[in-house]
């Protein structure tokens, strides 16, 4: 049905509906456009290269996001004197000196002294959060236009635990779930909703499968910055200057046999395995936002428009359930009235456990869900990883016009994210 | 008096200002949600009782919501088209010259419009971008003014039937507003429903008076100089009141259309605590049940007292005097 017919058909329910006008009124508004909406300007994002290995292991973090932002502005004509700030998701790298990377990122990027920056931290949702920040700050009237990004180098920070641990987390079951690690709490979803060990290696060859296609495809090609760096070679020690425009996690015939031969790592009997769990990877993503009005009149382009956002906390023991809870939340504040009014969704792949729990909890169809593979194929670098699906779903919702979509990620520590776009008519 | 079959759905009926009997019929193909439109002019020729002939009839390439007639023009009607364009018909010229015009400024689907019979040489059109454009058909084909305050769907802009610059708007925001041509912003808004307001028409005989109908089922008469309360609430339909129209003839008359596919006429002076909103049904002075899908198109002649008319997604249309049943006809 075109997108007019959906939306006659929508009014015409709302004529009929007894509902209070609050509610009804939201479900038409979806395909219509008021010069205050939030819309997405660009949404690039760097190659995701496998840490420690693969192409960006040797680039620092402040180059990735300085890429991005240089390559952002050049390809919008994007006005850097006009962006109110600048907000990175960075999850691993230490706090205080990351801020400070992104701060020299924006000036190696040509950024005056005058635009500020920040970071933003809710684990693997930041690069999402960040869009949500910079959003809700231009609906406040803070800014017209701003910047979210997100940049992870798993190489060089790698996850873990620093300094002691607080006794009395002893006294609170769910503290203690806090500590959990990410694995366990994999094989508690599948434990827990039964999800099997071949439903896991399904979902991880078909990441493989379609990132590999749409790699082939060139499909990643609009939304991918290529970064020139350095590299080190590991086994020679050799220092070369290279270009890494392809992400490198992706492997090409990949099948639940390959993956069925890998053991479980996080529990005995388990069916969680480096097959079917996200990559560790390095990488950045970088979406302008921006108030209608001012994309117009700076003849800024519109990808689309970013709709809603919603974080919610569930049980930290299965933290990966976190976007069955969150996405409903999401779409209702969209106006829509179910999932199945989306068209696409960018499902993060932390685990295919968790991946297959909420697909098949809140019954997407596997069409819709991570049509150009997902984090177990491409990587996850935690604090990019919502800049990164925003990239990918902008840029697949223009290529098949689909009229909108969902980024939504579990979150460490109990919690998921979900973020609804929607694309430019 | 006369009845017809349309090859689609029923969305608006207008009588001619000039000629005794004929009326206007917008219709759309799939219940206006996807398809084309066609905008008919029908006649009964040979006076009352007289069956409707169809005199002309113009094809578009999407759904048409809305018509009304020229009143300085006999020949000329214009259409609310879902493409955000606003066709203009005349029935004098040959088919190859029609649409006179297509007025293309809005950026989606055109609900309303209604040409100003004080002045008679500009019309407005109501659209679901949630403005109201002024048109002339004299000069460049291009809108005169924009009227930009409502934040959601306008679905009826009306005239004044005794000031050449006065019309009210009633939108899906709840509000009902009323706009002096001459200023920059509108004069009033009154927020006069719970639900969605989806048409409003002046009384001929007080200038002071409005009627709004909604989704909340209810007609609504204000008196536009104590905007705090309504004058009158008849709660008398099952669905959302889709067409409002103060009778030419009797300053309290009211007719009424709806999603329950009845036409009712009321009057609003006697009848005005017939009901509550949310409560029991009004009884209307009388009440016809002709037509059996939504009852959207409806009008008084203002030529020949007690003539109404009627067109619904039944693909039928009707014309009656308010003494008789169309379902008999």
């Amino acid at each position: 049905m075109s997108s007019s017919a959906a939306r006659r058909v929508a009014q015409l329910n709302a004529h009929l509906t007894d509902a209070p006008v609050d509610q009804i009124q939201r479900f038409p508004t979806a395909a219509r456009k008021s010069p205050d909406d939030i819309v997405v300007v660009s949404a690039l994002r760097t190659p995701i290269t496998r840490a420690k290995k693969g192409g960006l292991k040797d680039t620092p973090a402040d180059d990735l996001v300085a890429t991005l932002l240089k390559a952002t502005v050049d390809r919008t004509g994007l006005d850097v004197n006009d962006v109110g700030d600048v907000v990175v998701g960075s999850v691993l790298g230490n706090s205080s000196q990351r801020a400070n990377e992104c701060r020299i990122a924006m000036f190696l990027a040509g950024f005056p002294q005058e635009v500020p920056v920040r970071t933003v931290n809710r684990q693997c949702s930041s690069g999402l959060q960040a869009c949500a920040d910079v959003a809700a700050a231009i609906k406040a009237g803070y800014y017209d236009v701003g910047i979210a990004a997100g940049v992870e180098t798993m190489t060089s920070n790698p996850m873990k635990w620093e300094g002691g641990m607080n006794p009395r987390v002893a006294s609170s079951s769910d503290a203690q779930s806090c500590l959990i690690p990410m694995g366990v709490t994999s094989e508690n979803v599948a434990e827990r909703w039964e999800i099997t060990r071949e439903q896991q290696d399904t979902l991880a060859a078909r990441s493989h499968a379609r990132a590999a296609a749409a790699q082939r495809d060139g499909r990643f090609d609009s939304q991918i910055v290529p970064v020139r760096t350095q590299w080190r070679d590991p086994k020679t020690g050799e220092v070369s200057r290279i270009v890494v425009d392809k992400d490198d996690g992706i492997r090409e015939g990949t099948t639940t046999t390959t993956l069925a031969k890998l053991p479980a790592v996080f529990k005995k009997g388990g069916s969680t395995t480096p097959g079917n769990a996200s990559q560790v990877s390095d990488g950045a993503g970088c979406v302008v936002l921006a108030k209608r009005s001012y994309a117009l009149a700076k003849g800024l382009p519109i990808m689309g428009r970013f709709v809603s956002f919603a974080a919610v906390g569930v049980d930290p023991k299965v933290m990966g359930i976190g976007p069955a809870v969150a996405i409903p939340v999401a779409i209702e504040k969209a106006g829509l009235r179910s999932v199945a009014d989306v068209d696409l969704f960018e499902l993060n792949e932390a685990f295919a456990s968790q991946a297959t729990y909420c697909a098949t909890k809140l019954g997407l169809d596997v069409e819709k869900v991570n049509v150009n593979g997902g984090a177990i194929a491409l990587g996850h670098p935690l604090g990019a990883t919502g800049a990164r699906c925003v990239a990918t779903l902008m840029h697949e919702m223009q290529r098949r016009g689909a009229r909108n979509g969902v980024v939504s990620m579990c979150i460490g520590s109990g919690m998921g994210a979900a973020g609804v776009f929607e694309l430019e008519a | 008096m006369g009845r017809f079959k349309t090859q689609h759905n029923g969305y608006s009926l207008a009588f001619s200002p000039f000629v005794e009997g004929r009326v206007a019929v917008t219709t759309s193909q799939n219940f206006g949600i996807i398809g084309n439109g066609v905008q008919y002019v029908l006649e009964q020729r040979g006076g009352p009782g007289a069956p409707l002939v169809e005199v002309a009839r113009f094809d578009a390439a999407d759904g048409l919501y809305d018509c009304c007639w020229s009143e300085e023009n006999e020949s000329v009607l214009v259409s609310a088209s879902g493409d955000g364009s606003v066709k203009v018909w005349d029935v004098a010229a040959p088919p190859q010259a029609n649409p006179l015009r297509s007025l293309e400024e809005h950026t989606h689907e055109v609900y309303a419009v209604h040409w100003n019979q004080v002045r008679k040489d500009c019309f407005l059109s109501a659209s679901w971008d949630d403005t109201v454009k002024l048109w002339s058909l004299a000069g460049p084909p291009a809108s005169l003014r924009t009227f930009a305050e409502h934040s959601y769907c306008v679905y009826a802009a009306v005239w004044s039937p005794q000031h050449a610059d006065i019309f009210a708007t009633a939108s899906g925001d709840c509000t009902l507003k009323v706009f002096d041509a001459r200023t920059q912003f509108s004069t009033l808004t009154i927020p006069a429903h719970e639900y969605e307001i989806l048409c409003c028409d002046w009384n001929k005989y007080n200038d002071c008076v409005v009627a709004t109908g909604s989704v909340d089922k209810t007609v609504k008469l204000w008196d536009i100089r104590s905007p705090r309360r309504e004058l009158a609430c008849i709660a008398g339909h099952q669905y959302a009141v889709r067409r409002v129209r103060c009778d030419p003839w009797n300053e309290s008359i009211v007719y009424t259309c709806s999603y329950d596919m009845t036409v009712a006429m009321w009057d609003y002076k006697t009848q005005s605590m017939g009901g509550t909103v949310g409560g029991g049904i009004a009884a209307p002075l009388r009440r016809w049940g002709h037509h059996s899908e939504f009852a959207v198109g409806l009008d008084a002649s203002v030529l020949a007292e007690g003539v109404v008319g009627s067109c619904g997604w039944d693909e039928q249309v009707a014309v009656w005097h308010r003494d008789t049943d169309p379902a008999m006809m």
